[in-house]
């Protein structure tokens, strides 16, 4: 069906369009105008495959629309609407033209149908988001986007190689659900693991996002992880081995962000985290745990974003977003301080804010299914949350000590943002059925009953009270300027190192090896000079006579050797 | 004269004004109080609420709360301890990092009540 051209084709022609509008206000409606008419035009789909290109005797599926795949959509036609009203006094044509071939990417990957579909846009989510850490223009952001496409553009090729084999197996590219088994799933399967950031295949998020601009950050955060568990949940829904990586991913980054200097890395272990909970869910399989990882990931699109923005104004407003430097802006910055609450409350989970009605289905059905030590890894990690994102973030950038910076409030379009991100936030929390409506499957799920409200509260203002223990009596780790090794360590330093060592040894090897060689050929030069050279001895004038002694000789001998063989 | 005091409050937006009364011990150690208050009653809550049971370990009174209170100050310990390890100074990457590296002046609207 024709009519039903791609979405991502909008996204595309956007950013084609984007070069004949003049730089201004008329732009940034513009760059508003894109996603609204995306999200429209999503909404009013049916379900169905609704456009196929045949590319190579390949049926490629471009549109494949189900409700799975139309929530995500939705999702990122909404966050690139905030993150580009978020940065409407961006100027930097760069940006907005790689935030919309990023989101267009991205919405055209979640509707792709097959592997190849799957990983064209996949490189492209890659290569049009590193623009936005080179748009910070600094030699720090270069080196960084340059880690980010290679890790990103990796991903993509494992995809492609798993697709290949894939296909050789099966005789199908199509992208349905997967068992992992086979070199072509796994390959896959890693592709995945890598843009959801496992634990170990991580650290490129913790790495990058920080080093974006001001807006290029908020908008990073959307798409390439959640277009990763989208593709999970799409490929892998059922794959116990998820239920695990997932725990550990919930787990280990909380104990950074505890110790992190960054607010905005602070946040972004916290999206590590927060996507554990997702794989989890996925790794289950259930009805209610798959509906629970994609409302998951709806509503953390809108916390996280909302989060990153207010740190960003922090950011764009200081200069910096580290929490050594910062503290007491709640009297300058009070709105944005208190949307940063609010994003802080609804990742916590506070019962009336939109993570609890979220969150809850994943952590309940954990108990159910029999996985107790997930279950309480993932309670753990639900304390850890409002710790560090809860309670660290808001507190160190807007309370501590005061830092005696007095920035204005952050400018008008980044709080309408906010406004719109913190409004939602509460929304889905006091009336989550829209939401639950929107999800692949049929919900059969009250979040709100008083068992399961007091529990919470009890977890969370527990840890909240350990917290205010912990910084009244002083042990709480201070802000320090500083940064953590992580898994990015080994690339950044420990393999160079050895590789440099390895080379050294083998450079080593190779000149004695060569010199000794080299001895040899001059020594038998050295050689063949003495004998052959001006001045040896093969090499001197012979006179007349000598020559003629020796044909005396020789006719001697012939004679003496014609002699003998006549006798 | 202390940082805190360099400014107006004249010069603070409206909400920053009312918010002022954080600035005062007084009323912080009032929210620790309340936070305090809050905490036991959600304690006690326990013992006078139904709650629906998965696991035997929820049975426990205060389970929640205690399992809250000491997983998360183990944690902040236990970040804390990982600080020897693995705690570098921030120009360790340099310059392959933007860690030690200012914030680009012309991508910010710096504008200080101060100034």
């Amino acid at each position: 069906m024709a009519e039903n051209f791609p979405v991502a084709f909008l996204f595309f022609a956007g950013a084609a369009l984007l070069f004949a509008i003049p730089k201004g206000n008329s732009r940034a409606i513009f760059l508003l105008a894109v996603p609204v008419a995306a999200g429209l035009y999503i909404w009013s789909l049916p379900e169905g495959d609704l456009w196929t290109a045949r590319v190579f005797n390949l049926d490629l599926e471009l549109m494949r629309v189900d409700r799975l795949s139309r929530i995500f959509a939705l999702i990122f036609a909404l966050a690139a609407f905030l993150g580009n009203l978020y940065a409407w006094h961006v100027r930097d044509r760069v940006q907005q033209v790689a935030t919309l071939l990023y989101s267009g990417s991205a919405i055209g990957a979640v509707f792709a149908g097959d592997l190849i579909t799957l990983f064209i846009y996949w490189e492209g989510t890659a290569i049009a988001s590193v623009f936005l850490i080179w748009a910070r223009r600094t030699e720090g952001a270069y080196h960084t986007g340059m880690r980010y496409l290679i890790i990103q553009v990796g991903s993509g090729v494992l995809l492609l190689a798993g697709a290949a084999l894939y296909w050789r197996e099966t005789g199908s590219l199509a992208f349905e659900a997967m068992t992992l088994g086979s070199l072509g799933t796994w390959l896959i399967f890693l592709a995945f693991g890598i843009k959801s950031a496992f634990p170990l295949l991580h650290n490129w998020l913790q790495d990058s996002y920080p080093a974006a601009t001001v807006t290029g950050t908020v908008i990073l955060s959307t798409f390439t992880t959640k277009l990763a568990i989208y593709a999970l949940a799409r490929g892998f829904a059922g794959t116990e081995i998820l239920i695990y990586i997932g725990a550990v991913m919930t787990v280990f980054p909380i104990f950074y962000a505890v110790i992190e200097n960054d607010l905005r890395r602070v946040l972004v272990y916290s999206l590590n985290n927060q996507l554990g909970f997702m794989v989890v869910g996925i790794g289950i399989g259930s009805e209610l745990a798959l509906n629970g990882a994609v409302a998951h990931a709806f509503v953390h699109i809108l916390y996280k974003g909302l989060l990153l923005m207010s740190m960003g104004a922090v950011l764009y407003r200081t200069g910096t977003a580290k929490g050594s430097e910062l503290g007491g802006l709640y009297k300058t910055m009070p709105l944005t301080m208190i949307f940063c609450v609010i994003g802080a409350a609804s990742i916590s989970s506070f019962p009336l804010f939109s993570g609890f009605v979220a969150k809850s289905m994943v952590l309940s059905d954990t108990a159910k299914e029999g996985y107790y030590i997930i279950w309480a890894a993932l309670l753990f990690a639900s304390a850890g949350v409002f710790h560090h994102s809860g309670i660290k973030i808001p507190f160190f950038a807007f309370f501590a000590h005061d830092s005696g910076k007095r920035p204005k409030e952050a400018p008008w379009n980044m709080l309408l943002a906010m406004g719109i991100g913190a409004f939602l936030s509460i929304a889905i929390g006091v009336y989550p059925a829209p939401l639950y409506a929107l999800l692949p499957y049929e919900v059969d799920y009250s979040p709100y009953s008083i068992s399961k409200v007091v529990t919470t509260l009890q977890l969370l203002l527990f840890a909240a009270l350990a917290f205010t223990v912990l910084v009244r009596t002083g042990i709480y780790p201070p802000e320090l300027r500083s940064i953590n090794l992580d898994s990015d360590w080994s690339y950044r330093m420990l393999f160079p190192r050895v590789i440099g060592a390895v080379s050294r040894a083998i450079g080593k090897i190779w000149t004695a090896m060569t010199g000794f060689a080299l001895r040899r050929v001059n020594g038998i030069i050295a050689g063949l000079y003495r004998t052959h050279g001006p001045e040896g001895p093969l090499a001197r004038v012979w006179p007349t006579g000598s020559m003629v002694l020796w044909i005396a000789i020789l006719l001697a001998a012939t004679l003496l050797i014609s002699f003998i063989d006549l006798a | 004269m202390s940082k805190k005091d360099d400014i107006d409050p004249e010069n603070l937006p409206w909400l920053g004004r009312k918010l002022l009364w954080l600035d005062k011990k007084k009323n912080v150690d009032r929210i620790v109080y309340s936070l305090y208050a809050i905490c036991a009653a959600l304690f006690a809550a326990d013992f006078f609420i139904t709650k629906y049971i998965t696991l035997w370990v929820e049975r426990i009174p205060g389970f929640y709360a205690l399992y809250g209170f000491f997983l998360s100050a183990g944690l902040v310990l236990c970040a804390k301890a990982m600080r020897v390890f693995l705690m570098r100074p921030e120009d360790y990457y340099a310059p392959y990092d933007v860690e030690s590296e200012e914030f680009p002046e012309d991508q910010l609207e710096r504008i200080d009540h101060n100034g």
